[in-house]
């Protein structure tokens, strides 16, 4: 038995294939992008090594890269900040639906399961200028002269991608604390239960502490997705009006693709991988020492 | 003396028993709109979604926010289905979607099965650089793998799609299996491999097996996944008989900008799919996406 384990050969033509299909997919691209960072490229013609000058533009004079950073830590701070937490709140309430409670969790998960570009173009004609649905039902409760063009203005239009997104994301977040929920010993409840609990003092004082860890880990990867951030800005608005809706995916896409500074894209594309793992480094360092406190 | 303490208390008690009934069902009341309300907040732009699609294209405009589709235009389904090419994109979204999968599963459950039962010396590093894959985005590989599929040419071909879309779901179905391998008693190997059989004998005839509630929770969450990726399907495919789904949105918003019925009526049918495989794997679908978050 240890010498069949142990047998190299096996190993090898166990893993080399789908480690061969991951590399070639996921880490060299991000070699290759290092590379082409570090040029002059406009993605046709010929390039020059222009060494760091990508990054050092990045850095000091590009605003809308800052532009975008901000608004991925706006969508981050919307979705840990208001998202979260009405999610934890319904995700305890609909423990108290009863046979409803399946039916509800079905519900509130299907708007996740539903492409992106089906939710956008949907999120894009409600608020259309021309027939959209919220204006409509504006004028319906007779506040017509709060009617906007939602996406056309800079200021409206980044809070609608945040709480586009907050919709979208909902019911991955909803269902996670849901999980954590069920996850908890049903001997827990009933102890505090026959202790006399209330609950709102059994919410409070056993479950709420218990889904600590999940917590965490859900705030994690609420701000990793904020920085990930793509699809709903590249169909909704495009990184518009006037870059205000900008996200750094988006923005490596239109640099390569449309401003054909291809070199320039794969400057930014390296530096979202740089902030994605250190985020994730950084948010799993400090959870790891509030963990130790326990 | 016990009862003189005790027969006064008890009406007091009663009408407070009325009024915590009262109020508890009041109480339950407020709960039960305020569910309702959620719901239907929830999926009203999917309500709304369907009921468009069913409109007459001049009652667009018309004020109000449901519209009585009289009569329901099921035209716009049928123009729709005649202009966007809706089979074909099916069918190559099946396609693509469908041999990922297979990728996927076999590579997710050989390697799963090497990392968890064998031991070797690269094991943790290479789990470890395979866990990374979950925080790196995918949008970060679309530039140079447009360059590097193009300098192979497989720009164009569904390859440019199902390789880069097995890639990156094999972090999540190496959790998934992974965790779920954990829980095979290793008994049922030992004494596979008293019976004479060897590893790919085992993996095959014991593992996969009983894997089965795991393969299906990583097939229809990657299903989903390819079901519905778009920017890679726009960036990597530009010819119109390869286009995958995603792409009859992009198409029939710019070709049919005034059909607005026929645009609602394209959203719903790519959306049907979706929640028809939602409502019969919706077991499947919420354990493998607990999974990695709740455990991990």
């Amino acid at each position: 038995m240890h010498q069949m384990i142990s047998d190299r050969k096996t190993v090898f033509w166990l893993v080399a294939p789908g480690m061969v299909l991951f590399a070639a997919m996921v880490f060299i691209p991000i070699l290759a992008s290092f590379y082409y960072s570090l040029t002059d490229w406009d993605g046709a013609t010929a390039y020059h090594w222009i060494g760091l000058q990508n990054y050092l533009q990045i850095f000091i004079h590009d605003k809308i890269f800052w532009k975008s950073l901000l608004n991925s830590v706006l969508l981050g701070l919307g979705l840990v900040l208001i998202q979260h937490p009405f999610a934890l709140f319904i995700a305890m309430l609909v423990q108290y639906c009863g046979r409803w409670e399946k039916l509800l969790r079905v519900c509130i998960f299907i708007p996740a399961i539903i492409s992106t570009f089906v939710t956008t173009k949907l999120w894009a004609s409600v608020l259309s200028t021309q027939f959209g649905l919220l204006n409509n039902i504006l004028i319906q409760l007779g506040l017509s002269s709060w009617r906007q063009d939602w996406l056309g203005n800079p200021r409206l239009a980044i809070l609608c991608i945040i709480f586009v997104c907050m919709w979208q994301g909902f019911g991955y977040a909803f269902l996670l604390y849901y999980a954590g929920i069920k996850g908890i010993p049903q001997d827990l409840h009933e102890a505090a239960m026959l202790d006399g609990a209330s609950q709102l003092q059994l919410n409070l004082k056993v479950i709420f502490p218990l889904l600590a860890p999940v917590i965490r880990i859900n705030v994690v990867l609420a701000v990793i997705s904020a920085f990930k951030q793509m699809e709903t800005v590249f169909l909704l608005t495009a990184g518009g009006p006037a870059d205000s809706t900008q996200f750094l995916s988006n923005y490596l896409y239109s640099k390569a693709f449309r401003d054909n500074m291809y070199g320039y894209g794969n400057a930014v594309s390296i530096m979202l991988v740089v902030i994605c793992l250190a985020i994730t480094l950084i948010l799993n360092r400090s959870i790891k020492r509030e963990v130790g406190e326990f | 003396m016990e009862t003189s303490r005790v027969k006064p208390v008890v009406p007091v008690d009663a009408r407070y028993a009325a009024a915590t009934l009262a109020k508890r069902r009041a109480g339950r009341a407020l709960f039960v709109c305020f569910m309702a309300v959620l719901v239907v907040a929830d999926l009203f732009p999917l309500i709304w979604l369907f009921d468009f699609s069913l409109l007459k294209s001049g009652d667009f405009f018309a004020s109000g926010i449901l519209k009585w589709p009289d009569p329901p235009m099921w035209k716009n389904y049928a123009d729709a289905f005649a202009k966007a090419h809706i089979m074909l994109l099916f069918a190559n979204s099946l396609l693509v979607s469908g041999v990922s999968i297979v990728i996927i599963i076999l590579a997710s459950v050989f390697m799963g099965y090497a990392f968890t039962r064998m031991e070797w010396k690269w094991r943790k590093p290479l789990f470890a650089l395979i866990m990374v894959g979950m925080i790196i985005p995918i949008y970060s590989t679309l530039l140079p793998n447009f360059i590097i599929f193009n300098q192979v040419h497989l720009l164009n071909t569904y390859w440019s799609l199902i390789l880069p879309y097995a890639a990156f779901s094999i972090p999540i179905s190496m959790f998934i299996v992974t965790g779920f391998m954990e829980t095979i008693p290793r008994a049922l190997e030992e004494a596979a491999v008293l019976d004479g059989l060897t590893i790919p004998g085992i993996i095959f005839r014991i593992i996969l097996p009983v894997l089965r509630p795991a393969i299906a929770t990583m097939a229809v969450i990657s299903f989903l996944n390819c079901w519905n990726e778009f920017i890679m399907a726009v960036t990597y495919i530009s010819e119109d008989s390869l286009r995958t789904l995603p792409f009859a949105v992009v198409y029939f918003m710019g070709q049919y900008t005034s059909n607005y019925g026929a645009q609602f009526a394209v959203l719903a049918m790519i959306t049907i799919p979706s929640i028809l495989i939602y409502l019969l794997f919706t077991d499947q679908i919420t354990r493998g996406i607990t999974a990695g978050a709740v455990k991990g």
